[in-house]
């Protein structure tokens, strides 16, 4: 038939415009005519026929005959026939558009070149899939192993597939009969190198090879390959090659993680940060894995310090060593952190917990609590570290991070108070400014309440100095002889001190009730008591011909003036005299007749003070400075482990009475849970817990349920 | 002499007026000291007609009541036994004394404190005043020592139920009290529980090894026990019966009892190594 031949012709030739007006105008001509002479149908079925025989008897024996040649001369068929269908699939579409344009719609039949692609399909595709898959796979592994390969022929085929799944834009038999395939063998070929190279590379270079692997399988894909399969292959291999041996190169010795860190491979870190973040929980072995060798790390630092003190160094409340390694190490992972995890969260934590471990291991006498104290005394106390602002500043912010882990933070509390007291009294503090820094950090930390004691302490400070001029005023206006100036402190604020009632001689006492006078004018309802062991005093002193100033504590000024005019007396007639008592005297008299500057000399001369011993002005006394300072020990001891104690059993039992009036009824470890919430200042044991709730019990704040055992009930 | 008897039945009727309930101990509330109505026993009260005589004396005040006891008898006896310097009191010289005249020894038997207990003796520790005994003696029904006697067997601990075993528990510590202390001794406290918990009320290895438990802590907050504890102990002993189940990280038991239950567990690793 003519059409037949015009068929076949057109397979061959691509067709002028002439030609293609010619063969439209042929099919127009058939399609609408009146039936019976309408070719509609029988059309449509011969270009049906048509194309499935000459698929059949041309084109699928000329694969069939490539097929034994070799995956890329097959392929290369495949691209050739292939591209000579859509060729014609394309021209017979135009040549029969009248036919698409109304006898297949009419019937809702497949379009021209659907039916064309279909028998494509039919015929040549599901007899050839197979084989082409395994060409292209084969070729795929060439190219892994590093041989180059024909991109653009793979890109080809893989149209092909593309374009088979039928009905839309689906993929069904790209992804069934390629991807499908290709995904195994991923996966088989991964797994074999994956057991090449744990066996022999360390787990840094492992690594180098994943990611290498995983760049050069996403590149494959955007170059011949659908995107739809970049995420599945991308977890096949990450399966494969990371997630199945992640404990393997985490552990690995001599290169595993712990191993890195050790030698601050901060390169091979944060690959191997990247990699595992990759896989669904890949970061918390590793997270751990950095916890425990920071806390190692820490250990470390407390280790040696037992050492030092084991080895007969003198226990001392100062470690400025070890604090400052502790610091140091915090700042180190800190910057890790940041760097080389990118400082997720995870790994935050990871430093978090290490350093509550580390942080609150006690070695020795003085807790570290004292110990970081006492470090910022050093740092806030004028003549200690020379310092400028800023590198006040980061000290300062680097020991309350240090703080912030520590759980006994009451007792820190307690000890920074009492040094604190003891900088600003005795005028020792370098910077009002870094004082009032250090607090309002302290208070970012841990809120007002835990701050405001130290707050006033300030705050009084600031009060005194501004209404001294008005007193200074008002003392012109007496003549006494002394210049004298009181620093008044509120009490709560303040550590509590010994308030020795020592006799004053009477220049002295009359200097207090002027200013007794004054303040009380000033403010009715407030009482005075004097802290005489406080205190300081400059007194003029002549021994022989030379005059000296001697820079002393009140007590100290007490007692010389009662030696004036070379009086002797013996230890018990000063206690009488002075009204003071042996703990207090004692020290008092061993600073000035014991210690290097001899101001009073005592009979017997020896160094400790003897309740038998005499006393008297020192007229052979000199030295060569003007000015000297005599110091004495300090009657208060540095703070009381008691009261941070029996405080804390206060604590307790006020959020225990608070808890339970809100709830009224609560069981028992629903109220140990809130009470441990509500504590942020230390930690207590949950049987210290329930002691403080027996005792509430016996005081009948509380009572046991008596239908549950379990229970807690609050009597209002 | 009359007038005696009026003015005693006349204060007995405005106190029955006053609490109708306690005399029948029907009510359940914990801290009365009184009968409660659940177990067998010997003299019980019986309801019927002697309450509604009782009650009618309440409510008309001024008419002389029938009780069913011999109240100057009753007298008597609590005037036998009263303190010489204040008579409305009688102190356990006193109560031995009765003791004696029962046959029983108040050092050892515990059915001192039953009878202590049954008849309401919780006003203050170590004695039971005259108000008491009189109202004791009328829910007992007894005036003279010869029913005292009879009522013997019926203060056997073993007929109590939980709850009244509780609540007699509870007394035994009140009672042994020194004047207005709220603990007692730990010396007294090992020689009081055997004798209050005698006769299997709690299983008698549990109460030996608690006992030795006390005797050897070396913990200075124990040398005197409080009331919690003492009651926590029995309430214990119902609960926890195998000391392998016990949890301490979720007990709301006393301390006490976590520190017993680890030295039963150190004996126990102990006892194995041998």
């Amino acid at each position: 038939m003519v059409l037949y031949s015009q068929a076949s012709c057109g397979t061959h030739s691509s067709g002028t415009l002439q030609y293609f007006l010619i063969k439209f105008r042929t099919c127009y001509d058939m399609c609408t005519q009146r039936s019976p002479y309408n070719w509609s149908r029988d059309l449509y079925q011969r270009h049906g026929e048509t194309i499935e025989q000459y698929l059949q008897n041309t084109v699928l024996p000329a694969l069939n005959d490539k097929s034994g040649q070799g995956g890329t001369i097959l392929l290369n068929e495949l691209k050739h026939r292939w591209n000579n269908h859509q060729i014609m699939n394309k021209w017979l579409k135009k040549f029969f558009t009248y036919l698409d344009r109304y006898y297949v719609k009419h019937h809702s039949l497949p379009t021209l070149e659907q039916a064309g692609l279909r028998h494509f399909k039919d015929v040549v595709y599901e007899n050839v899939k197979e084989q082409a898959t395994g060409a292209i796979i084969s070729l795929i592994d060439e190219e892994r192993d590093g041989e180059i390969i024909e991109k653009s022929l793979v890109k080809s085929i893989v149209e092909l597939y593309e374009n088979m799944g039928l009905g839309g834009a689906s993929l069904e038999s790209y992804t069934n009969d390629l991807e499908q395939p290709l995904l195994d063998a991923t996966r088989a070929y991964y797994a074999r190198k994956r057991e090449e190279w744990i066996a022999k590379d360390s787990t840094p270079d492992y690594l180098i090879k994943v990611e290498k692997a995983l760049a050069e399988e996403k590149a494959r894909v955007t170059e011949y390959l659908n995107p739809a399969s970049e995420p599945k292959i991308r977890l096949v291999v990450e399966d494969e090659i990371l997630q199945k041996v992640q404990m393997n190169l985490l552990e690995k010795e001599g290169s595993g993680c712990r191993v890195l860190l050790a030698n601050d491979k901060s390169e091979d870190l944060q690959r191997m940060f990247q990699l595992f973040s990759r896989l669904d929980n890949g970061l918390q072995p590793m997270a751990s894995i950095v916890e425990s060798f920071i806390t190692s790390m820490g250990n470390a630092c407390v280790e040696k310090r037992q050492a030092k003190l084991d080895s007969g160094e003198k226990e001392k409340n100062d470690d400025p060593e070890f604090v400052k390694s502790l610091i140091d190490l915090h700042e180190k992972y800190l910057g890790v952190i940041r760097e080389t995890f990118s400082g997720h969260h995870l790994f935050q934590k990871a430093l978090k917990n290490s350093f509550e471990v580390v942080v609150n291991q006690d070695v020795g006498q003085y807790s570290n609590a004292e110990l970081m104290s006492t470090f910022c005394d050093r740092v806030l106390e004028s003549g200690g570290e020379k310092l400028n602002d800023s590198e006040v500043e980061e000290s300062l912010d680097r020991i309350v991070q240090l703080f912030s882990f520590l759980t006994d933070k009451d007792l820190f509390a307690d000890i920074y108070r009492n040094q604190l007291a003891k900088r600003l009294l005795n005028q020792r503090s370098s910077s009002d400014d870094a004082e009032k820094l250090m607090i309002a950090k302290l208070k970012v930390q841990c809120g007002t309440q835990f701050t405001s004691k130290m707050e006033g302490m300030l705050n009084d400070l600031a009060v005194g100095s501004d209404q001294k001029s008005e007193f200074d005023a008002r003392m012109e206006q007496h003549d006494t002889k002394l210049s004298f100036s009181v620093q008044v402190l509120t009490t709560g604020f303040w550590p509590t001190y010994k308030t020795p009632e020592v006799s004053l001689p009477a220049n002295m006492t009359k200097c207090l009730e002027i200013f007794t006078e004054w303040h009380d004018a000033k403010h009715q309802k407030r009482k005075l008591s004097w802290v005489h062991s406080l205190g300081n005093a400059t007194v003029k002193s002549i021994f022989g011909k030379k005059s000296y100033d001697l820079q002393v504590t009140t007590l100290q000024a007490v007692v010389l003036n009662t030696f004036n005019d070379g009086k002797t007396f013996d230890f018990n007639e000063l206690k009488k005299i002075l009204n003071l008592n042996d703990l207090t005297l004692k020290p008092l008299m061993h600073s000035l007749s014991c210690g290097k500057y001899k101001v009073i000399t005592k009979t017997p001369a020896n160094n400790k003070i003897n309740s038998t011993d005499s006393f008297t002005a020192n007229a052979k006394f000199s030295s060569n400075m003007r000015k000297i300072r005599i110091p004495m020990a300090s009657l208060d001891p540095s703070h009381n482990k008691n009261r941070v104690e029996e405080d804390r059993s206060w604590t307790i039992e006020a959020a225990i009475v608070r808890i339970m009036k809100a709830r009224k009824t609560l069981k028992h470890q629903e109220l140990i849970a809130e009470v441990l919430s509500q504590l942020s200042f230390f930690r207590p044991q949950p049987r210290d817990i329930k002691k403080r709730i027996e005792a509430l019990i016996d005081r009948e704040y509380l009572e046991r349920s008596a239908e549950n055992s379990d229970m807690y009930n609050y009597l209002a | 002499p009359p007038n005696i008897f009026m003015a005693g039945r006349k204060r007995k009727a405005t106190e029955s007026a006053n609490q109708p309930n306690k005399m029948w101990g029907t009510s359940s509330s914990s801290s009365s000291y009184h009968h409660h109505g659940s177990t067998s026993g010997g003299a019980r009260r019986r309801g019927g007609s002697s309450s509604s005589s009782r009650k009618e004396g309440g409510s008309s005040s001024g008419r002389a009541s029938s009780s069913a006891i011999d109240e100057a008898a009753a007298l008597k006896l609590f005037e036998d036994i009263s303190d010489q310097e204040d008579p409305n009191v009688a102190n356990m010289e006193g109560i031995s004394t009765l003791c004696e005249q029962l046959g029983i020894d108040p050092l050892e038997d515990v059915r001192v404190l039953v009878l202590l207990w049954k008849m309401g003796a919780a006003k203050k520790p170590a004695e039971i005043c005259k108000e008491e005994w009189m109202q004791g003696c009328n829910n007992l029904r007894v005036d003279s020592i010869d029913k005292f006697k009879a009522l013997l067997p019926s203060l056997d601990i073993g007929f109590l139920d939980r709850e009244d075993f509780k609540d007699f528990y509870k007394f035994c510590f009140q009672f042994n009290r020194q004047g207005t202390h709220k603990t007692l001794e730990k010396d007294l406290v090992i020689a009081l529980l055997p004798i209050c918990l005698s006769e299997g009320r709690v299983p008698s290895e549990r109460l030996q090894s608690f006992c030795e438990f006390l005797e050897t802590t070396k913990d200075e907050s124990y040398s005197k026990i409080t009331l919690d504890q003492w009651r926590s102990f029995l309430d214990f002993c119902y609960e926890v019966e195998d000391l392998a189940t016990y949890d301490e990280s979720s007990s709301a038991w006393p301390v006490l009892i976590d520190e017993y239950v680890e030295f039963m567990e150190k004996k126990a690793k102990d006892g194995k190594k041998k």
